[in-house]
């Protein structure tokens, strides 16, 4: 169990120690992904205005606050799009990266941590859509917005394991990235993205109080909407993140010298 | 000193995906390591009892068929294959080129990847700044340089690559037979920079099927077949 541990840290600290070399890709990567186009990187901003629109559009219930509906849907969607392209994208990420795997030292934590920055990256362009929307939408600016920002650090802080634990799931069940890519999907109609919860609903109150994505959600949802901490969802939020780091780094420790052999 | 120092090492890895349907005993391929059974799972013997020793100054080559286990060996030297037996004891710097492409991205120039690349080697920008002039002269790329990386021939990734990775004098240079992408001229120069890195108490481990490049640059020639070592001669001039 210690060298299991003992291992994990190993990789993690080298990977630290070439922080250089994660930060330089993923800025490749960004790029590389908007390379030609005339709006480059500012493609990932249009895009979560018009899913914003198209929701609020659509679904803004009937005689309720409009402004209201819309910083809900914004701030859900940030967050949804945020976890469902970091775990989607984490399930082929040892693929991905086979020729480096198998042609290099590097500490497999050095792609978790690339795929760590392209996506906080790739969600600063929806925070700024987000911020832009809120502020027109009218939630007032308070101290409680901390609290906000706090809960997108501690998703932050959760990621990297996120992102190990279903880059393992992938490199050894590979029907996992086509069963992950559709749970996920699916999974945005059981999680309250757009819909909310009144109680009335006996599925959405059940998929509310038992979607672990919902306490995710709430953390960074909550204190700007309703100008409250949280506390029951961040320490669901704090207790999953703990726990996704410990399943990591056993992952990490027993398994990262068999995934050269599994791609 | 350098050297290199491998003692009865072995490695057997165990495969994800079902080889073949015949019956489940235990076979010998014409190309590649060993295919074993154990129940349910099957197991490829890559590296069977190798053992060999190197010190400063020695370039060997290693020959072999398709799947005997060369590249398996140098990936081992390298640390990215953990054997499963035996003791490997290796003391310098160690740099590979296994693949051209590696650390090179399609889009970015052959100067972005040159500093990519020497970030991935864990240089630093002091390093990768001094050396940057000279990787360039060195592969004679010229003008191309500012051009993406993709716009490249074989050749002058080939010389790209082995300058960026030559460029810092690993004590111990690992390489597998893409060397042989480049022309006659990037050959003879390959050859040179090889020669000094091996006069300069390096040592040189190539896995090449072109028999004339093992002649012109190793002096020990390492023969493996089923991951086995069949026989490691010394090259004649060597010999001589």
């Amino acid at each position: 169990m210690i060298s299991v541990v003992s291992g994990a840290l190993d990789d993690i600290s080298r990977a630290m120690k070439l922080r250089r070399v994660w930060i330089a890709l993923a800025h490749e990567d960004i790029g590389d992904q908007h390379r030609r186009t005339t709006l480059g990187p500012l493609w990932l901003l249009v895009n979560y205005l018009a899913f914003v629109g198209t929701f609020v559009f659509v679904f803004q219930p009937a005689g309720k606050d409009a402004a209201g509906y819309s910083a809900y849907v914004a701030i859900g969607l940030m967050v949804w799009f945020y976890l469902m392209e970091v775990i989607t994208v984490s399930v082929s990420l040892f693929k991905r990266e086979q020729s480096f795997i198998e042609g290099t030292t590097l500490p497999l934590f050095v792609y978790v941590m690339r795929l760590t920055v392209q996506s906080a990256i790739r969600a600063g362009y929806a925070i700024a859509g987000c911020v832009v929307i809120l502020l027109l939408s009218g939630p007032a600016l308070t101290i409680a917005w901390l609290w906000s920002l706090a809960g997108l650090l501690l998703i932050l802080v959760a990621t990297p394991a996120v992102i190990a634990i279903f880059a393992f799931i992938g490199a050894f069940f590979p029907d996992s990235e086509f069963i992950v890519g559709n749970l996920m999907r699916v999974g945005m109609f059981f999680t309250p993205v757009f819909w909310v919860n009144n109680g009335q609903d006996p599925v959405q109150t059940y998929a509310y109080n038992w979607n672990p994505f919902t306490s995710f959600l709430e953390v960074v949802r909550l204190p700007i909407l309703n100008e409250e901490f949280p506390v029951h969802d961040f320490t669901l939020t704090g207790l999953t993140t703990l726990a996704a780091w410990v399943v990591a780094l056993m992952l990490l420790g027993r398994y990262r010298r068999q995934v050269v052999f599994m791609i | 000193m350098v050297f290199i120092k491998l003692d009865n090492v072995s490695l057997v890895y165990k495969l994800h995906e079902k080889l073949t349907l015949s019956a489940p005993d235990r076979r010998m391929s014409d190309t590649g390591g060993r295919i074993a059974n154990s129940g349910r799972n099957q197991f490829v013997q890559a590296l069977d009892g190798v053992s060999f020793e190197l010190k400063a100054g020695d370039r060997l080559g290693l020959v072999g068929p398709n799947g005997a286990g060369k590249t398996t060996l140098l990936k081992v030297l390298y640390g990215i294959y953990e054997p499963s037996g035996g003791s490997i004891a290796i003391n310098g710097k160690v740099d590979a080129l296994f693949n051209i492409n590696i650390g090179f991205r399609p889009e970015a120039t052959g100067r972005r990847n040159i500093v990519l690349r020497g970030l991935i080697s864990g240089w630093t920008e002091a390093e990768i700044e001094e050396k940057m002039e000279e990787i360039i002269a060195f592969s004679e790329l010229g003008d191309f340089i500012d051009l993406p990386f993709k716009a490249y021939s074989q050749g002058m990734a080939a010389r790209l690559a082995f300058a960026a990775s030559t460029a810092l004098e690993p004590e111990i240079l690992l390489m597998d037979e893409w060397i042989s992408a480049g022309d006659a001229s990037f050959q003879e120069k390959a050859k040179r920079r090889m020669d000094e890195l091996a006069e300069k108490a390096g040592i040189i481990v190539l896995a090449s099927h072109d028999q004339s490049l093992i002649e012109r640059v190793c002096t020990k020639t390492l023969t493996l077949r089923h991951g086995r070592v069949e026989s490691m001669t010394m090259a004649a001039m060597e010999a001589a």
